[in-house]
């Protein structure tokens, strides 16, 4: 009987799943409810939990709930911690989910709701989720260890070290990304600058808190540091209105990017407690709380999709990033579909406090799955919006005309009717002086979040602190992203110039942690302010160089998480993680070769960097315009280089795999796992 | 009712405290005292017994930022 209504109750599901995907997929005639978004996925996300996850934790990986963990063997109270699966749970998706699942959604919004939303569903449950859940699995086998060190032993040496070497490419190219973002949601908006520039001395006096008066009371910190950010949100408005306020927190995007770099240094200089660490508490706790709410909002609003399901740029002239829906609208999506970066967080700290074996499915599993909904969530608040409005927040000027008038012709003539007067009244209901050509995506999510927000609570009156609340949200965290991973940076180029000359490698002696601080700073700092200056955004070069990176660092890791499947004689299901490697090989390296050779200068950055030389050499470009001009075209010509070598580390590293794999298929050497022995554990059911 | 309610408000409680590290020097105390014959000797288990909580949070947070714990 029970099994019996298990059937029926999983028939159901999948039904449910099925309307909800085939409503998606087929409608055309009206406009599609949200609600549509909310059932295609969960049903999706439930059926592949309850089915795929555990084929893969009981066939694939066979894991084993009598075999002790590292965090029972190894306990230690610090790093070695077991710890209970929910609240791992917790620590485990607080880690992954960054501003990638929200920025990348957004973007790809661009092709229409339809190729981004069934890539989000379907990319995570077949390729995100697997990768994460395999790669953690592979840890808490080998005592925690890192991806690299799993690429080094179980691949080859050299394979190691392209691996370390595409990790810190990927953060240089990541951390000039988000600073992009950022910068382009601040841009000329003294609110969000201000309500922005309030969280550093919150965030200070939460950090002299947290070590001096209440040594670790992070929950007591964290509340008075999220109250006084609300106070920022609505005390931005005053400076907002104040003339003389107003005009010091109006700042150019070239001087923000400076100001972001000048910080990235001081963060990952400074003492961690002081600016880092209570920083990432407040982020976290406003990151959860705004997912929260806009998932509350949705399900309470159920707003209607304005965009449509497929609009008229999949052919690849997007104004927002130019190139065909394949493979961009994958490399855009990004992290919520499947994240390179995630698996250097499933080999990193999860690991070593996972109690039982068998929780890792739902850990790794499970945790993907809900970054992939945050995905969907953000995909929903982009798609509200009208097309036009989308558009006009999203595209550059150099695209759409610099002013509010031409934009409304240019995207008008797409087929997305635009007001000019209303956007104008749309600005000042949300208090900025404009909402047009904000490229990089955080505004025209905030706007979205805003809107459904504002329908939840408070009405229209509520617009403008709802639109600046979100863009505190999303800049608080990805700024959390910056210092944390500037530091993490920091500690790679130390160890690499340590290799040099010792004293450089020692965390503790100043010279060098100012040298290696500077270096980052500098990598990403050059990425950053070449995006500052390019008349086009910038997001048409960075977004798609840190997909790339980032897919490409995915392909890596399914490289290595393949090698140990058939290392342990897993032959027959080896296409879990094979599956996706192949569709990740194939879309990262069609992009790659796109963006280095493609004859379009918008999509091609050797193309662009001819066309500029030919502009400038028959004198089409004003004398005055020719040093930026020459800049671009050294910029354009990097991008190629950078984008190339990325591509062949990872062509190299799956080199490396092959030859592996033959070694193994054809047992001409002995199979060396490098796994932990065997040890059962000594903990009874329900530790 | 109450008394669930009031049970389920504690479970959340005590989650948060976890998952945030609010009670990561508390649960630190525990494992050391947990350990035979160390509840009060520095090292006897194998590691260093932190003394304070200042200590063990600063401790804490350079070991937590000299690796990726943040994703994109």
């Amino acid at each position: 009987m029970k099994k019996a209504l298990s059937v029926v109750m999983w028939a159901g599901i999948a039904l449910l799943g099925a309307a909800g995907l085939g409503a998606i997929a087929l409608e055309r005639g009206e406009k599609l409810n949200a609600t549509w978004f909310i059932l295609a996925s969960t049903c999706t996300y439930l059926l592949a939990y309850r089915f795929y996850s555990a084929f893969i934790a009981s066939r694939v990986l066979a894991l084993d709930a009598n075999r002790a963990t590292p965090a029972e063997r190894l306990e230690d109270g610090r790093d070695f911690v077991p710890t209970n699966k929910w609240v791992l749970m917790g620590h485990h998706f607080a880690a992954i989910a960054g501003p990638g699942p929200l920025v990348g959604p957004t973007l790809a919004a661009q092709f229409g709701y339809l190729p981004g939303t069934l890539w989000l569903i379907v990319g995570a449950v077949l390729g995100g989720c697997v990768q994460d859940f395999v790669i953690l699995f592979c840890s808490m086998r080998r005592d925690g260890k890192s991806l690299g060190q799993m690429a080094r032993e179980e691949v080859s040496r050299r394979g190691g070290y392209i691996a370390m070497a595409a990790v810190l490419a990927i953060m240089v190219i990541l951390l000039a990304v988000i600073a992009l973002v950022v910068v382009n949601a601040l841009k000329s908006s003294p609110w969000a600058t201000f309500t922005l520039a309030m969280t550093i001395p919150v965030a200070m006096l939460m950090g002299v808190y947290l070590r001096y008066w209440r040594p670790g009371r992070v929950l007591e910190a964290s509340a008075l540091g999220v109250a006084l950010v609300m106070f920022g949100v609505v005390a931005g408005r005053w400076v907002g209105e104040s003339p003389s306020w107003a005009h010091v927190f109006t700042l150019s995007g070239t001087a923000l990017a400076l100001i972001l770099i000048v910080y990235g240094f001081a963060a990952s200089a400074l003492p961690v407690w002081l600016l880092l660490a209570p920083r990432d508490y407040l982020s976290a706790f406003i990151k959860i709380g705004a997912i929260l709410a806009l998932a509350g909002g949705i399900l309470v609003v159920r707003p209607v999709v304005e965009m449509p399901a497929l609009t008229r740029f999949v052919d690849g002239t997007g104004p927002i990033f130019a190139g065909k829906v394949f493979p961009f609208c994958f490399i855009t999506i990004a992290c919520g579909a499947i994240s390179g970066f995630h698996s250097l967080i499933s080999s990193g700290t999860t690991p070593k406090m996972i109690t039982n074996e068998i929780h890792a499915r739902m850990v790794g599993y499970g945790a993907m799955l809900m970054e992939s909904f945050v995905g969907v969530m953000a995909m929903v608040a982009a798609c509200a919006l009208p097309p036009g409005v989308y558009f006009a927040i999203n595209a550059p000027a150099g695209i759409v005309g610099h002013t509010t008038e031409a934009a409304a012709k240019t995207i008008s003539g797409w087929g997305y009717p635009l007001d000019p007067a209303y956007m104008v009244q749309l600005a000042h209901r949300v208090g900025e002086q404009t909402l047009m050509n904000r490229t990089g995506g955080a505004p025209s999510l905030a706007m979205g979040m805003a809107q459904i927000f504002s329908n939840t609570i408070g009405g229209s009156q509520l617009l403008a602190i709802w639109y600046h609340f979100a863009i505190m949200f999303e800049a608080l965290f990805i700024l959390t992203v910056l210092d944390a991973g500037t530091r993490v940076g920091r500690f790679m180029v130390q160890e690499i110039l340590g290799h040099v000359w010792k004293p450089l490698g020692r965390s503790g002696w100043y010279p060098g942690v100012l040298l290696s601080s500077a270096l980052i700073v500098c990598a990403w700092g050059y990425f950053l302010y070449q995006g500052v200056q390019d008349p086009l955004g910038g997001v048409n070069t960075l977004w798609p160089l840190f997909g790339i990176s980032n897919q490409l660092l995915a392909a890596v890791a399914l490289v290595v998480a393949t090698t140990i499947l058939l290392k342990m004689g897993r032959r027959r299901l080896v296409w879990v993680t094979l599956g996706p490697m192949v569709a990740l090989v194939a879309i990262t390296m069609t992009a790659s070769y796109q963006k280095m050779f493609h004859p379009d200068p918008h999509i091609g950055f050797l193309a662009y960097a001819r066309e500029l030389s030919a502009q400038l050499a028959s004198g089409t470009i004003p004398a005055a315009q020719a040093a930026v001009t020459s800049r671009l075209i050294w910029n354009a010509r990097v991008d190629a280089a950078v984008t190339g070598a990325l591509a062949v580390m990872v062509l190299l590293l799956l080199g490396e795999a092959l030859v592996e794999w033959r070694k193994i298929l054809r047992k001409s050497a002995p199979v060396v796992l490098h796994e932990s022995p065997y040890v059962a554990t000594q903990w009874a059911e329900g530790d | 009712m109450r008394a669930k309610l009031f049970l389920a408000a504690h479970r959340f409680w005590w989650w948060l405290r976890q998952v945030t590290g609010d009670a990561a020097y508390e649960n630190y105390l525990r494992h050391v005292s947990r350990r035979p014959g160390n509840s009060t000797s520095p090292g006897g288990h194998g590691c260093e017994l932190v003394e304070t909580a200042e200590q063990f949070y600063i401790e804490q947070l350079n070991r937590k930022f000299s690796r990726i714990s943040r994703c994109c």
